[in-house]
C-alpha cells in the first residue's frame, strides 16, 4: 500500500516529479561527466606516455606530472649527461607546447632520430617521418578530428606546417613537430620539457633511476610503466580540489531542488497530511512516506542521469573527437550514492515539518 | 459514570425487556478548549459535560463558532483539551501523549469531514485501503467488500476523487472511516457540501451503520432536518451544551 501511495503521489504531479528527476539527473550527469572527463584525459595521456616504449621519464624539478600543464623547461644538454649513465641505451628530449587556438592540444617537439631510438619508431599509416623544419606528424585521431590528411598545410602557433605523415594513435602526443622549430617558435632554444630514457634492459630501470637521482637531485625521475598508476587526480595539483568543487556544486544544486520540491509538496499536501493524521498515521509513517517518495524520485533521477551522461559523452565526442571521457561503474555508483544522500538530506526537513504539522490546522488548510 | 438503559430483546415466542448498565463509550468532564490568538485567549469549549453510549447516534447542533468542531476534534484526539477529561472507550485522552492519541485514533475512531478530504492521488480503493494499511492489520478483502457493498461503491473503486460526485466522495470517506470497525464514528457536517438528494443518501447510510451494525455515531450539523436520523440531539452555544433532547 505504501508503494502504491508513493507512486500515486509521484504521478499525481508529473511536472513536479519531472523537475525533481531532472535535477537529480543533472547532478548525477555532472558528477559522472566531470570525473569522466578529468580521469579520461589523465588515463588517455598516461596510456600514450606508456605507449612510447621508453623506460624512464625525467622532468624539471618544478614540473607537473600532467604534462600539458608543465611549463618548466630544462637545458637540453642534460640529455648528454643522461646518455653517459650506465645501462642507458638512448635518451630523447621532448619539448611540449600547450596550444588552445583551434582546439586544446599538446604539441610535441621531438628529435626524430632519438625519439625513434627510445620508442622503436612510429607506426605510419600514411607518409613518412619528420625530415624538414616545417614538417608535422599527426595521429589518426587528430586527422579524423580536424579532417586533415597527409599533404595538407596546417596552421598552428601562427605557423604553417606541412603534414608529412599520419601515425597510429597511442604514442606520446597527437601532433609532432621538429623540436628545434618548436623551441624557436616559443623562444626556448636549447630547452626540453622532458627526457625519455631507454635502458639497455628493462630490469635496469631501477638502477638507472637511482643513478639519475644522484646526478640530478630534486628532478622527478619516474619509471614510465608506473605512469598510469601515478596519473590520478590526487597527484595533479588542484585537480582534486576542482573535482570536489564540481561535485559539491552538483550536490548543492540537487539538494536545493529536492528541498524545494519536497517543501512545496508538503505545503501542497498539508490537508492530506491532516487526513493521514486523522486516520492515525504516526509521524514516522509520514516521514517514511515522504522519504520513500524522495528516494524513488532520486532513483528515477539517477537512471536518467546515467543515460544523460552517456548522451553528453556522445555529444562531446562528436564535437571533440580527441577528448576522452571515462565513465566507470565505480563513479556511476558513487554519483548515485551522492545524489541519494543529497536528496534524502534535502527532503529530511520538509518531511520532519510534515510530521510536526498540527492535524486540526492541516485539515482546515486551503 | 455508568448509565442504566432499558433493552428489549426479541425471541420467536416473546419479547423480553431487561435493564442493562452501560458505560459511556465517550465521556467528557468539564472539558475546556482554549485557543490563543497572540496574547488573547479565546475559549472554544467552556466546561462541556457530554456522554455517548455504545451504539448511540448523537447529532450536535449549534450556530457557527459555538465550539462544535472543537468538541469533535478534542473527543477525536486530534486536539488536546486545555482542561478537563475526555474518555474514549475508557481511555483518558487528557493523560495521553500525542503518539498515544494517534494510536487510539487509529484503532477506535473514524472521521468523516464536510469537505470529504479524500487523498487526491489515490483511487477510491486506495483511499479506503490506506486506512487499513495505517490501522496495521493489512488489507482485509472480506471487510473491504462488505463495506464497499454497503455503501454502493463497487462500480467506483477505480475512480479518483476528481472523477466522482460529492455524494460518491462522501460515501468513500464514510467507507474509509468505518473500514477498521472503529468504536466511534465522528462526522463533521458530512452533508455540508452536498445537495439534498446526496445529503439524504449520506444520512441514511449513517443511520443504517448505526441501526444495522451498531456503530456509535456523533455528527455535527447545521441542518435541523438531519437530526431526524439520530437518536439524540445535543445543542451547543458559546462553548457549552445547553440541552440534550431525545429526537423522538
Amino acid at each position: 500500500m505504501m508503494s502504491q501511495f508513493v507512486l500515486s503521489n509521484l504521478f499525481h504531479r508529473p511536472v513536479r516529479t519531472l523537475i525533481g528527476v531532472l535535477a537529480v539527473a543533472v547532478e548525477v550527469a555532472l558528477v559522472i561527466v566531470i570525473v569522466g572527463l578529468t580521469s579520461g584525459m589523465l588515463q588517455e595521456t598516461a596510456k600514450r606516455i606508456e605507449g612510447i616504449g621508453a623506460d624512464i621519464m625525467v622532468q624539471a624539478p618544478s614540473a607537473q606530472m600532467f604534462l600539458v600543464m608543465s611549463g618548466s623547461p630544462m637545458p637540453i644538454k642534460i640529455g648528454e649527461k643522461l646518455q653517459e649513465q650506465k645501462y642507458v641505451q638512448a635518451v630523447a628530449p621532448a619539448f611540449l607546447q600547450f596550444n588552445t587556438t583551434g582546439g586544446v592540444e599538446t604539441i610535441w617537439g621531438i628529435d626524430p632520430e632519438s625519439f625513434r631510438d627510445v620508442s622503436n619508431g612510429f607506426v605510419f599509416l600514411q607518409g613518412h617521418d619528420l625530415e624538414g623544419p616545417e614538417d608535422m606528424l599527426i595521429d589518426d585521431w587528430e586527422a579524423k578530428a580536424k579532417k586533415l590528411k597527409v599533404g595538407d598545410t596546417f596552421k598552428l602557433l601562427d605557423h604553417d606546417w606541412h603534414i608529412v605523415g599520419m601515425v597510429e594513435y597511442g604514442k606520446a602526443g597527437r601532433i609532432f613537430v621538429p623540436i628545434r622549430t618548436l623551441q624557436d617558435l616559443v623562444g626556448a632554444r636549447e630547452k626540453a620539457t622532458l627526457f625519455l630514457v631507454k635502458c639497455t634492459r628493462p630490469e635496469h630501470t631501477g638502477d638507472v633511476i637511482a643513478e639519475i637521482k644522484q646526478l640530478l637531485p630534486n628532478y622527478p625521475v619516474r619509471p614510465v610503466k608506473e605512469f598510469m598508476t601515478l596519473m590520478t587526480s590526487t597527484n595533479i595539483p588542484a585537480l582534486e580540489t576542482f573535482i570536489h568543487s564540481m561535485i559539491a556544486l552538483a550536490v548543492s544544486v540537487g539538494l536545493l531542488v529536492i528541498f524545494l520540491t519536497m517543501y512545496t509538496t508538503v505545503l501542497e499536501r498539508t490537508r492530506d497530511i491532516g487526513v493521514l493524521k486523522s486516520l492515525g498515521a504516526s509521524k514516522l509513517l509520514i516521514v517514511r512516506a515522504l522519504l520513500t517518495e524522495t528516494a524513488l524520485l532520486c532513483f528515477l533521477g539517477v537512471a536518467t542521469g546515467i543515460g544523460l551522461s552517456y548522451l553528453v559523452r556522445a555529444g562531446f565526442l562528436a564535437a571533440f573527437p580527441t577528448l576522452s571521457i571515462l565513465i566507470t561503474p565505480g563513479w556511476i555508483l558513487r554519483a548515485a550514492l551522492i545524489a541519494l544522500v543529497g536528496a534524502i538530506v534535502g527532503a529530511t526537513y520538509p518531511a520532519w515539518l510534515a510530521s510536526r504539522k498540527d492535524a486540526v490546522q492541516a485539515l482546515s488548510y486551503d | 459514570m455508568a448509565i442504566t438503559v432499558r433493552i428489549q430483546t426479541h425471541s420467536s415466542s416473546e419479547t423480553q425487556t431487561e435493564l442493562k448498565t452501560l458505560e459511556p463509550i465517550l465521556k467528557t468532564e468539564n472539558l475546556w478548549k482554549l485557543y490563543h490568538t497572540g496574547k488573547v485567549e479565546v475559549p472554544a469549549l467552556c466546561g462541556v459535560n457530554f456522554d455517548v453510549l455504545p451504539g448511540e447516534s448523537v447529532a450536535v447542533m449549534g450556530p457557527s463558532g459555538c465550539g462544535k468542531s472543537s468538541l469533535l476534534y478534542v473527543i477525536g484526539g486530534l486536539a488536546r483539551a486545555s482542561r478537563g477529561k475526555v474518555y474514549v472507550d475508557g481511555n483518558d485522552l487528557s493523560m495521553m501523549t500525542d503518539a498515544e492519541r494517534t494510536k487510539l485514533r487509529r484503532h477506535k475512531i473514524g472521521f468523516v469531514f464536510q469537505r470529504f478530504n479524500l487523498l487526491p492521488a489515490l483511487t477510491a480503493r486506495g483511499n479506503i485501503a490506506i486506512a487499513q494499511y495505517i490501522h496495521g492489520d493489512g488489507f482485509d478483502p472480506h471487510r473491504f467488500d462488505v463495506v464497499t457493498h454497503l455503501l454502493g461503491l463497487e462500480g467506483r473503486l477505480h475512480h479518483r476523487p476528481s472523477e466522482m460526485s460529492g455524494g460518491e466522495q462522501q460515501r468513500v470517506a464514510i467507507a474509509r472511516a468505518i473500514i477498521n470497525e472503529p468504536k466511534i464514528l465522528l462526522a463533521d457536517e458530512p452533508t455540508g457540501n452536498l445537495d439534498t438528494k446526496n445529503s439524504e443518501i449520506v444520512l441514511e447510510m449513517l443511520r443504517r451503520l448505526n441501526k444495522d451494525l451498531g456503530q456509535t455515531v456523533v455528527m455535527i450539523t447545521h441542518n435541523p432536518e438531519a437530526t431526524a436520523y439520530f437518536d439524540r440531539v445535543v445543542h451547543m452555544r458559546d462553548g457549552v451544551i445547553v440541552d440534550g433532547i431525545p429526537a423522538d
